[in-house]
């Protein structure tokens, strides 16, 4: 049993007024939320200092313009707030989040987060298209049933992760019969508990109703056991790469969008990856021709050997590819693999380091052998 | 380089197509590839998956035979294509370069820039019908063959890329050669050479260059005109719902801050854009506080700052190839955005993208007059 709170509004409201409570008795200084940013209804992450912007906010809307994990990155790379920020955010983005702070490039002082049980997201062109408002009933219509939302992104269909790990708080949505009626958020950890404090709501003791996530998370599993088995068959050795990535442009869209990706110069846009005349005319006597710029597939297979290990299957590169290639399906399923074999579940627990990283005695002992 | 010569005075060859003018075209490599005249080949190819089409530098003669030399996307501007292969040395390769005009002037533009070595490049263009979004394309790859390969009969654009469809200079002659199919009779094609490289392109290959330009000059005039008169309305009904600051946050209110169109802008050739460099890079305190004064920031910030800034750094130089359109996973017109500013832009100094390589680009040459001008403001 964990503390929780219930505010007896409907999951959004509630949240708002839980975020508006932080904003004015001045226990954060702002609030990181999606925010409807004009009048046709264009939602983006926005910073919230003021409660009256609360208004416009919308924490829960279905759809992932940037992954929260690289906003708060950004915010933090430069010297953390001097006090509280508070921001909402899938467990996803949390967990991208972790893995950059693994990677010292952002820190969890004085940000607090709220996160939930997570229904998914859309794809960025329904969002484009504004074609989710009027998908928002049937969204929520498959949240309150354990179900998967028809036409969210490919990685949330997939996804089993659905329930954060490491977040302050958490907002009980799937399965939740009553997030119409009622906002029920738990408070995981102290920090979470003393910002609830004071608030005007209900405190109760409570947790996570397992057997309605366990619903969802058969149907997910058996999602993505048919995604990875699909992209398997196509992934049918080199050729069948050739095939996935033949017409990638080579805009590193997905890596510019990708949580994991830090990196400022990107080793398959630096120097070392540029070809000199010498090496086109040592390809082009090997094959006879050469695709330029090169390097397409030695980029994807690279990013895959880079980040693999630290995937957290969120599907922002899906969204940013503009010709459509399954980089999350590819990067989640080899991800689940590499991690499988260092038993790491990247932004699980940001105390745990990352294998690559680091060395175990065991494993010193298996290279010398 | 030599000087181009006025399009008026130049004459052309006429070559056979009777296998159609993509044959006709690939004959031409062929022939001079054996010839040793060039001893390799940019030239689109289509992807073993079928579903795009990509830029392959050809050495092995006997792929030739499986190029597209207009196909029906850009997946990669050209540009970016030559840029790649003689930016760190022009190599000891005669390469001829066949692509788009817009592409051959941003070829052009990065010369000027010091990112392309043309001297051992031969630059092949032709008159352009556009390219399909490459969504389109993807689509459905086989039905866009067919649509594509009507259009290029019937020279029509409605399902080209928007700034294809409003393009006055899908014929503008910028490299060594273009290669001309308006207004050419029935089963032959020009070969129009431009500057003394193309001239002599042409006659080791012992094609004669003898005939008059009339016929490929009206038509192409024609063409331009009308299209002329579409960009003009096209662009006015864009000024007005993109113009003003509230218009133009609402055109990139979803933008998501990838920079894709910088990525693939063939322009865009810096390793380190400002917009992604420390000096754009903030403290969290620093941003509470530009929250505090407006009640809140959309974060990322800086998104017009970084459409308006690269507009600011590049728009001189935009050759309007709509790249920048097809890779935006927002579906945001920033292509025509773009294009409609640099219009304005190249106006303002008489200067048009990729033209000439003589031109030097305004922004890096200083003219005595302007000096005076300078002066005159600080009286």
């Amino acid at each position: 049993m964990t503390k929780a709170l219930k505010i007896n509004k409907n999951a959004e409201q509630g949240i708002k007024e839980f975020l508006r409570f932080l904003l004015e008795s001045g226990k954060v200084k702002g609030v990181f939320s999606l925010k409807k940013i004009n009048k046709e209804g264009a939602v983006a992450y926005s910073l919230i200092t003021d409660p009256k912007d609360l208004e416009d906010s919308v924490p829960f809307y279905p759809v992932m313009p940037v992954t929260a994990g690289s906003l708060l990155s950004r915010f933090t790379l430069k010297g953390s707030p001097d006090k509280p920020v508070v921001a909402v955010m899938r467990p996803c983005e949390l967990r991208g989040f972790v893995e950059l702070v693994k990677r010292e490039q952002g820190s969890f002082e004085n940000v607090f987060t709220i996160s939930m049980t997570c229904g998914g997201v859309y794809p960025l062109d329904m969002a484009v298209d504004k074609k989710i408002e009027k998908n928002l009933p049937k969204y929520w219509d498959a949240v309150k049933k354990s179900e998967i939302p028809a036409d969210v992104r490919t990685a949330c269909k997939g996804c089993t992760e659905f329930k954060p790990y490491t977040a302050d708080m958490t907002v009980d949505l799937v399965g939740n019969k009553d997030i119409d009626k009622q906002c029920i958020i738990l408070l995981n950890t102290k920090n979470g508990e003393s910002l609830a404090d004071g608030m005007d709501a209900e405190f109760l003791e409570k947790k996570l109703d397992t057997k309605k996530l366990d619903v969802l998370l058969d149907k997910r599993a058996v999602e993505k056991k048919k995604l990875f088995d699909e992209i398997d068959k196509k992934m049918n050795g080199m050729d069948g790469l050739i095939d996935i990535f033949g017409r990638c442009i080579g805009c590193h869209g997905c890596m510019r969008v990708c949580p994991i990706c830090y990196c400022k110069l990107c080793e398959f846009e630096s120097p070392d990856s540029e070809y000199k005349p010498s090496n086109y005319n040592s390809e082009l006597k090997k094959r006879g021709g050469v695709r330029v710029p090169p390097g397409t597939m030695y980029f994807q297979l690279g990013r895959l050997t880079h980040i693999s290990i630290s995937c957290v299957g969120c599907g922002a590169c899906d969204d940013v590819c503009p010709v459509d290639i399954p980089v999350s399906t590819i990067f989640k399923k080899v991800g689940e693999s590499v991690q499988k074999i260092f038993n790491y579940i990247p932004g699980k627990d940001v105390k745990e380091s990352i294998p690559l990283v680091t060395f175990e005695k065991e494993e010193f002992i298996e290279f010398e052998e | 380089m030599s000087k181009s010569k006025e399009t008026s005075t130049i004459k052309t060859a006429v070559l056979p197509a009777k296998s159609g003018t993509k044959k006709a075209i690939l004959d031409f490599l062929k022939n001079a590839m054996d010839k040793k005249n060039f001893d390799a080949v940019i030239i689109p190819m289509r992807v073993p998956a079928g579903d795009s089409f990509v830029y392959v530098l050809i050495k092995d003669v006997s792929l030739l035979k499986d190029a597209f030399p207009l196909s029906p996307v850009m997946s990669v501007q050209g540009a970016r294509v030559v840029s790649s292969v003689t930016r760190l040395g022009k190599g000891d390769m005669k390469i001829a370069a066949v692509m788009r005009p817009c592409e051959i002037r941003a070829t052009i533009e990065l010369a000027k820039f010091g990112q392309v070595d043309l001297e051992n490049v031969t630059l092949i263009s032709m008159d352009c019908p556009g390219v399909m979004p490459i969504s389109d394309f993807l689509s459905d790859p086989e039905k866009g063959m067919k649509l594509f390969d009507d259009a290029v009969t019937s020279w029509d654009d409605s399902i080209m890329r928007p700034v294809c469809k409003i393009c006055d200079k899908s014929s503008m002659i910028a490299g060594d050669i273009h290669i001309g199919t308006l207004g050419a009779k029935k089963d032959t094609f020009f070969m129009i050479p431009k500057t003394q490289k193309g001239n002599d392109t042409l006659e080791k290959s012992d094609i004669k260059i003898d005939a008059d330009l009339d016929e490929w000059h009206n038509k192409v005039t024609t063409l331009s005109e009308e299209k002329k008169k579409k960009r003009n309305s096209a662009n006015k009904d864009l000024k007005v719902k993109t113009g003003g600051i509230d218009n133009l946050i609402d055109t990139f209110s979803q933008c998501i801050n990838c920079h894709n169109c910088m990525k693939v802008c063939p322009i865009c050739f810096c390793r380190l854009c400002y917009f992604d460099s420390e000096n754009v890079k903030h403290s969290a305190e620093n941003y509470l506080q530009i929250a505090e004064n407006k009640g809140s920031i959309r974060f990322l910030p800086d998104t017009i700052l970084f459409q308006t800034g690269r507009m600011m750094h590049m728009s001189v130089s935009c050759v309007s190839c709509g790249s920048c359109e097809d890779a935006c996973p927002a579906s945001i017109p920033v292509g025509q955005i773009f294009s409609m500013i640099a219009d304005e832009t190249q106006k303002a100094f008489d200067y048009v993208s990729g033209r000439d390589i003589n031109e030097p680009t305004p922004l890096v040459a200083y003219k005595k007059d302007e000096l005076h001008e300078m002066e005159d403001a600080h009286d």
